[in-house]
């Protein structure tokens, strides 16, 4: 092997402007190869590790209560955290507080989003990093958002403070309708301008983030969705956010408390019931009205009481009751009124002291107060899954189904658009989800570089044939010699493989250095593109590419079996060559 | 005993659509240690019938056994390690690999072989380098040395795997006429030193003296014997 190694190093040498020629045009379709994946692969590290993760994280939780979009809330802040808790693969949970509004500067307005930024907890070297690469301090610095000395210190960008005339030191008012639709004003005061690339962050105000969900109407027990950042997350996301959704899966909704009429009074569960159509005609087939009509007892206010606990009330349809029961986060006990519907027989599988509540009344009253339910001794007619009414009954949240991509997720989302909820509406998905048509985007971009490329490299390799066979013509009588000697075909064969394979690997060396000074040479132009989309795609100001090792080796592996299996067929006939034919060859 | 036993040997050439009839029917038969010349003009067969023997071209009819070993029924790699083995060349123009020097050169059959060591072909190249005189250009390429020098380093390598038959078509034909004699007188000392057969053709009557066999062929037949 030693002496065909070198004999086709010696030969490769042999024709030297030839086979630089043809080098050099490999080594520029290896470098143009490496450089367009390199581009793509660092769109997608831009999407997916410096904007994704902070717009949204590795993993979102995304919580909108009644479906609204605006509505980012879950009432419960330590059940959502406890979904997400002792999960090594979990580096970083922070909260997504964001809302559009309305901001007016110094004789300016213009729409911006708040932003909460949890500034009491550290960041790593790493984050730091990444947050100075996309957010540059012009004036102030990230601490000053935790100041009290100034009434909701606020951070801008420096396109907006320039379309609001505003600059560090000045007021920003803002007016907005948070996501119980009441409408609010307040004072931001602007303790820091920031620089950023990206058209799409340019819209951000920072505020810290307990200030943040003050202004937005959030109570210390309350979450927005949750974002999460893993640990290597193209290998763990997806199994993360099945395990959340696993532990998200709701239970049924009831309030356990006491009902009181005329003096009277009686511990109760109160069940909402599915108001949607289908739920609705299972629900009245299975009511028996006694009192009342089914009309009235199927309205958005409908309340149905059960025969026995009606009468333990001395209550009947039409009569005003009121509901008591204790709240998980707050001392007071929560109390509400309502007027009985209908009343009904007893039916098999819900007990007799059970209220019967239209959902959209029910989850007012629930998630505005959440019940400090007795969970340890829950009520012996609490409905299994797999019961008839347990299907009818209002669940805690709506969990939806877990999606693959894109596709997947826009489907999703349309259809719950379709529908009007009444509950909160839980979804886990991951960025690659989210963003998929981005991996599809990188995916296209390498198929276009790659056919390009494949186009290049066919007249590249017409070339390698083309020297090839020149090559065995001008060496024929060589070849009638070695064989004569005693070499066997096979080894004249691989004499000429390797040379082939030897000038691709030189060449594609040189391209793989050629490719990254070209990339270290395109680093150091500056494009100021921050009013322009394509921005998003520079990392401060400048392109970004990320090659990887993978990426390198495939192509330039990719390249030399191409070349190897184009030489193998010429080699392959000069092996065969008769050796008495080819010592009689003259040029 | 016979090294070489060739019965009946006929050899045609397709040349466009008529047939060359190289070798009409040659019996010969060459002893172990014979320093033979092959004599005849140009176009007589006198390549044809060496590279039948050397195994580089096939018998279109009759029987030859180089050895014990009947030639004409082996397949190409059988017949590749006779050549490796048992046969040396030297070639009229030398053919020597241009990118190796002369050392390596030399020890080229050797390496194929795969059954020495690094260190046992070193030595055994250097000493057959020694022997045809040009210990002093072991490191040259064959474009550094002259027609003479070229072809001693050919015998150097027919014969550095110790074969039992070296075959040299015209090897003085492309030398000047003493470098030619010194060449032979190399191939006879070798034959002498080695007890290797020989077998050259020449066209050259001066070459003759050197033989101690010659067989005449003219026009694919053997004239004289």
């Amino acid at each position: 092997m030693m002496l065909l190694v070198r004999l086709s190093l010696r030969n490769l040498f042999r024709q030297k402007r030839r086979n630089v020629l043809l080098g050099s045009a490999m080594a520029l379709g290896i470098m143009i190869l490496i450089v367009a994946n390199s581009f793509s692969h660092g769109i997608s590290d831009i999407i997916f590790n410096k904007i994704m993760p902070y717009v949204a994280g590795h993993v979102a939780v995304r919580f909108n209560e009644k479906g609204g979009v605006m509505a980012e809330i879950f009432r419960d802040k330590a059940r959502a955290l406890a979904a997400v808790a002792n999960e090594p693969l979990i580096e970083r949970t922070d909260e997504s507080v964001g809302f559009f509004m309305r901001a007016i500067g110094n004789g300016k307005a213009d729409n911006i989003i708040l932003v909460g930024a949890d500034t009491t907890r550290g960041v790593s070297k790493k984050e730091l990093k990444e947050l100075e690469e996309s957010f540059k301090m012009v004036d102030g610095t990230w601490k000053d958002l935790e100041t009290t000395a100034v009434e909701n210190a606020a951070i801008l960008s420096t396109d907006k403070a320039r379309y609001l005339n505003v600059k560090k030191g000045d007021v920003l008012r803002i007016r907005f309708r948070n996501m119980f639709g009441q409408d609010q004003a307040a004072r931001l005061n602007v303790v820091g301008i920031v620089k950023n690339s990206n058209i799409f962050m340019q819209s951000v105000v920072f505020v810290e983030q307990r200030r943040a969900k003050d202004l937005l109407g959030y109570r210390s027990y309350e979450t927005a969705s949750l974002n999460l950042r893993i640990k290597n997350p193209q290998k763990n996301s997806r199994i993360i956010a099945d395990r959340i959704h696993s532990r998200l899966k709701p239970g049924l909704a009831y309030i356990q408390g006491t009902v009181s009429n005329k003096n009277k009074e009686q511990t109760v569960v109160v069940f909402g019931y599915k108001s949607d159509d289908d739920s609705k005609e299972k629900f009245s087939k299975k009511l028996k009205i006694t009192d009342g009509t089914l009309e009235n007892a199927l309205k958005k206010n409908g309340v149905v009481l059960c025969r026995p606990l009606a009468r333990a009330l001395g209550a009947a349809a039409g009569d005003e009751i009121s509901l008591r029961y204790d709240r998980k986060f707050e001392p007071e006990p929560a109390r509400f009124a309502c007027k009985v519907s209908a009343v009904c027989e007893p039916t098999e599988g819900l007990g007799e002291n059970v209220v019967v509540m239209n959902d959209d009344k029910f989850y007012n009253v629930y998630y505005e107060s959440l019940p400090k339910n007795d969970d340890a001794t829950p009520p012996a007619y609490l409905p299994k899954e797999g019961d008839a009414w347990y299907a009818l009954l209002s669940p805690e949240w709506i969990l939806l189904k877990r999606t693959a991509n894109t596709d997947e997720y826009t489907k999703k989302y349309k259809e719950m658009g379709k529908k009007k909820r009444k509950s909160t509406l839980i979804d886990v998905s991951t960025m690659y989800e989210t963003a998929s048509d981005i991996l599809k985007l990188e995916g296209v971009l390498n198929l276009i570089t790659l056919s390009a490329v494949l186009v290049l490299f066919f007249i590249i390799l017409l070339g390698v044939v083309n020297t090839l066979r020149m090559t065995i013509r001008e060496r024929t009588r060589e070849i009638g010699t070695i064989r004569a000697i005693g070499m066997q075909k096979n080894d004249v064969r691989n004499m000429f493989v390797l040379e082939t394979f030897f000038l691709t690997v030189f060449s594609a060396a040189a391209g793989v250095v050629g490719g990254f000074a070209v990339m270290g040479l395109l680093k150091q132009m500056t494009f100021n593109m921050s009013d322009n989309p394509f921005g998003m795609l520079l990392v401060d100001s400048h392109l970004h590419f990320v090659p990887t090792v993978l990426g390198v080796l495939g192509n330039v592996l990719l390249i030399v079996l191409v070349a190897v299996l184009t030489a193998y067929f010429p080699a392959r006939r000069a092996a065969n060559l008769s050796p008495a034919n080819a010592l009689r060859h003259y040029e | 005993m016979n090294i070489i036993e060739i019965k009946g040997l006929k050899k045609d050439y397709p040349l466009g659509n008529t047939v060359v009839k190289a070798l009409r029917g040659i019996d010969i038969a060459v002893e172990e240690g014979e320093f033979m010349s092959i004599v005849g003009p140009s176009g007589s067969g006198k390549t044809t019938l060496l590279n039948v023997i050397g195994c580089i071209d096939f018998a279109t009819e009759g029987s030859v056994k180089v050895g014990d070993r009947e030639i004409t029924v082996l397949n190409d790699r059988q017949i590749t390690d006779i050549r490796l083995n048992k046969i040396g060349f030297i070639f009229q123009t030398f053919n020597l690999i241009p990118v190796l020097n002369v050392i390596e050169n030399v020890e080229f059959p050797l390496l194929l072989m795969k059954n020495q060591s690094r260190t046992e072909i070193r030595r055994r190249a250097d000493r057959l380098i020694g022997e045809v005189g040009l210990t002093e250009f072991a490191e040259h390429r064959p474009a550094e040395l002259s027609g003479g020098q070229r072809q001693r380093v050919a015998i150097a390598r027919a014969l550095v795997t110790n074969p039992d038959i070296v075959l040299a078509d015209e090897p003085t034909a492309n030398l000047d006429s003493v470098t030619g004699a010194a060449i032979l007188e190399l191939m006879k000392e070798m034959n002498r030193i080695e007890k290797t057969t020989f077998v050259f053709s020449t066209h050259d009557a001066n070459v003759l003296k050197y033989a101690r066999r010659i067989v005449k062929i003219k026009d694919g037949l053997l004239s004289d014997n």
